[in-house]
């Protein structure tokens, strides 16, 4: 036992110096951009921005929900969205619901399935420089998506410039 | 001496109270609904998420279910039937394409809220509802209550989900 603390110690110690050793991603010139690979604490109680939802290949239902300083920041219409807002997007694939459709008397039901990933816009100005300020995150299963997927956040949130790379409004 | 400062204590705590209700109902004149006598629940809009949905046909929408913290927690613990103090609120706006994101994607795929059609509430109260299975309903359109007979509709339709107490909508994680 108390050799197996020793060791844990010995993990926490090192793991701590790794991170202070670590050059900051966002500031190494010629780095690739950094993504977000945490998934932030507690999300699913942050307060809800609208609803989409994508069809054809995708096919999903979609919650969009921000934490405090997001959710103000489009309510009050300010932009750019301040440092430390986080937007996250959750996904659930688009299926027809039996129950809901026997009620009404016809299909016309679409409720989400199973989740099918959660995505994450966290803004930090400084970290974020490269990609217009913003962090991208996904995650299916808890897992981070892949270097080369997450490549394609920010060239296609690039397009919403005028809404400081967002495309969810807020649904009153 | 400590009588007064407990009153005083009191007062203070009352027009605390009352100043807070004021201000997150934001109106006092607004009306209730005819049959159930619900009004807009204050703050409703903060509320945390249950789950979305898309209602194709006449209705063409697209909806959010929210809950109050009640709702939320007998829904996350998996308690039916709902408690009473329970409030679910559907919110619903029409079915729009998102041109926007249409041509981000490179295709028409991509469908959001458009303006709003109306909001709902189911509201639990096991005594004051006991004909309508513990459960008031209520329709606002423009913040006015539904005059219309849409009310009357609600328990009927719900009726078939009886087993998860009237309600329709799961809990989406």
């Amino acid at each position: 036992m108390r050799r197996f603390t020793f060791f844990l110690t010995a993990v926490a110690t090192m793991a701590g110096l790794v991170i202070l050793i670590a050059p900051d991603p966002g500031r190494a010139d010629g780095q690739p951009a950094p993504f977000v690979t945490e998934i932030p604490h507690g999300y699913r109680d942050w307060r809800w921005i609208s609803s989409a939802h994508e069809a054809g290949k995708l096919n999903s239902l979609g919650a969009v929900l921000g934490n405090d300083i997001a959710f103000n920041a489009w309510r009050d219409g300010k932009l750019p969205f301040p440092d430390g807002s986080i937007i996250a997007a959750l996904h659930y694939s688009n299926v027809p619901s039996d129950e809901n459709n026997k009620v009404f008397g016809q299909a016309q039901s679409f409720v989400p399935g199973p989740p099918t990933n959660v995505q994450f816009m966290v803004k930090d100005s400084i970290k974020y420089a490269a990609t217009g300020g913003w962090g991208f995150g996904h995650f299916a299963d808890g897992k981070p998506g892949d270097a080369a997927f997450m490549k394609s956040c920010f060239p296609c949130h690039e397009k919403t410039k005028g809404s400081d790379l967002v495309f969810t409004r807020y649904a009153p | 001496m400590k009588r007064i400062a407990y009153l005083l204590l009191a007062l203070v705590a009352l027009t605390g109270a009352l100043v807070y209700m004021a201000h997150a109902s934001g109106r006092s004149d607004e009306e209730a609904d005819p049959i159930f006598g619900i009004k807009i629940p204050p703050g409703y809009r903060d509320w945390k998420l249950i789950s979305v949905a898309h209602e194709e046909g006449n209705l063409n929408d697209l909806r959010a279910l929210l809950g109050n913290d009640t709702a939320i927690k007998a829904y996350r613990d998996g308690k039916l039937p709902f408690p009473d103090g329970t409030i679910i609120a559907r919110l619903a706006w029409s079915y729009v394409p998102s041109e926007e994101n249409n041509k981000a994607f490179g295709r028409a795929q991509s469908f959001v809220a458009g303006p709003v059609t109306n909001v709902q509430f189911m509201v639990k109260d096991s005594k004051k509802y006991a004909a309508t299975g513990g459960w008031g309903f209520a329709q606002f359109k423009d913040g006015k209550p539904d005059a219309t007979a849409a009310p009357k509709t609600c328990f009927p339709c719900h009726e078939p989900a009886k087993a998860r107490d009237f309600v329709f909508t799961q809990y989406a994680p």
